[in-house]
C-alpha cells in the first residue's frame, strides 16, 4: 500500500465516521434544532473528508475541481436547508398553542 | 482602514455590469470544472445567459475581489467547520449527550447583502450554533446554540467576514 493509498483510506474512513456520528446525533438528540446541528456539521465534515480522500487518490486537477464543486454545493445545500427547516420549526413553535408547547 | 464596497445604486449600469462579470466568471469556471474545454463556446453562451438572468432578477451589491483574503477566509472556515463537526460528533457519540440547548439573539453588526447572507449560512457549520431566523429587518439573528458558550464562534465569524469584505462592524 502506497502512502497515497494510506492517506486516501484514512480520509475516507474518517469521513464515514463523521457521517455515522451525524446519524447517531440525529437519533440521540432531543429536538429538531439539535438534530439539525448533528446533520449539518458532522455530515459536512464527512463530505469534506471523503472529497479530500478522493482528491488525493485521483491526482487529476479536473477531478479535484469537480470534488471541490461537489463539496461547495453540498455545503450550500446543507446550510440553506438547515436554516429553512429551523425557521419553519421556530415559526411553528411560536404559533403553537400553549398546551402543545408544553408537550415538547 | 476600510474601503467602501461598490454602492448598491439599484439600476446603475456599472453595478449591473460588475454583478454580471462576477456571475459570468463563476459560471464559466463551473462549466470548465464540469466539462473541461470541450464545448467551451456553448459554455460561454450558457454562462452569459445565466449571468444575464441573474443580473436581471437578483442583482446584489458587489464587492471587490480579494483572492488572498478569500483564501484566508476559506482556511478559517475549513478549520472552524472541522471544529464544528468534531464538537457535535463528540457530543453525539459520548456516553451521555452533553448539550444544554438555548436560543440566543445576535445583533448583526455587518452590512446587509452578501456579508449577512454568508453569516447566516455559515453559522450553521460552526461549533455549536445553528442559524434559525432573521428578524428586525435582517438586523437581528436568532441562533440556536447547543451550549450557552457557543455564541463566541458567531462573533469570530462576523469579524472574519468584516475583514474579508473590508467593511466596518457596527459595534467597531
Amino acid at each position: 500500500m502506497t502512502p497515497t493509498d494510506l492517506i486516501t483510506l484514512s480520509l475516507l474512513l474518517a469521513g464515514c465516521g463523521f457521517y455515522l456520528a451525524g446519524t447517531v446525533g440525529l437519533l440521540r438528540f432531543p429536538d429538531v434544532f439539535c438534530r439539525l446541528h448533528a446533520l449539518t456539521k458532522a455530515d459536512n465534515l464527512g463530505l469534506f473528508l471523503v472529497c479530500s480522500g478522493l482528491a488525493v487518490h485521483s491526482g487529476d486537477w479536473r477531478i479535484v475541481s469537480l470534488l471541490l464543486l461537489i463539496w461547495l454545493v453540498g455545503l450550500l445545500a446543507a446550510t440553506v436547508s438547515a436554516h429553512l427547516i429551523a425557521r419553519h420549526a421556530h415559526e411553528h413553535e411560536a404559533d403553537a398553542p400553549e398546551e402543545e408547547n408544553e408537550l415538547r | 482602514m476600510t474601503t467602501e464596497p461598490t454602492k448598491p445604486a439599484a439600476g446603475s449600469f456599472r453595478t449591473g455590469l460588475s454583478w454580471f462579470a462576477q456571475a459570468f466568471l463563476v459560471l464559466t469556471l463551473i462549466w470548465i470544472a464540469l466539462n473541461g474545454l470541450s464545448g467551451f463556446w456553448a459554455g460561454l453562451a450558457a454562462a452569459s445567459a445565466g449571468a444575464a438572468v441573474g443580473t436581471y432578477f437578483a442583482r446584489g451589491q458587489t464587492y471587490p475581489w480579494r483572492p488572498l483574503k478569500w483564501l484566508a477566509f476559506i482556511a478559517f472556515f475549513i478549520i472552524e467547520s472541522i471544529r464544528g463537526g468534531v464538537d457535535v460528533a463528540a457530543r453525539a457519540m459520548g456516553p451521555t449527550v452533553r448539550i444544554d440547548p438555548v436560543f440566543e439573539s445576535h445583533s448583526i453588526a455587518i452590512p446587509p447583502g452578501l456579508p449577512t447572507i454568508l453569516l447566516t449560512s455559515f453559522i450553521s457549520l460552526l461549533p455549536g450554533t445553528l442559524s434559525v431566523r432573521l428578524r428586525e429587518h435582517d438586523h437581528e439573528l436568532i441562533v440556536h446554540a447547543l451550549t450557552p458558550g457557543s455564541m463566541a464562534s458567531v462573533t469570530r465569524l462576523e469579524r472574519a467576514l468584516a475583514w474579508m469584505f473590508n467593511v466596518e462592524r457596527a459595534d467597531g
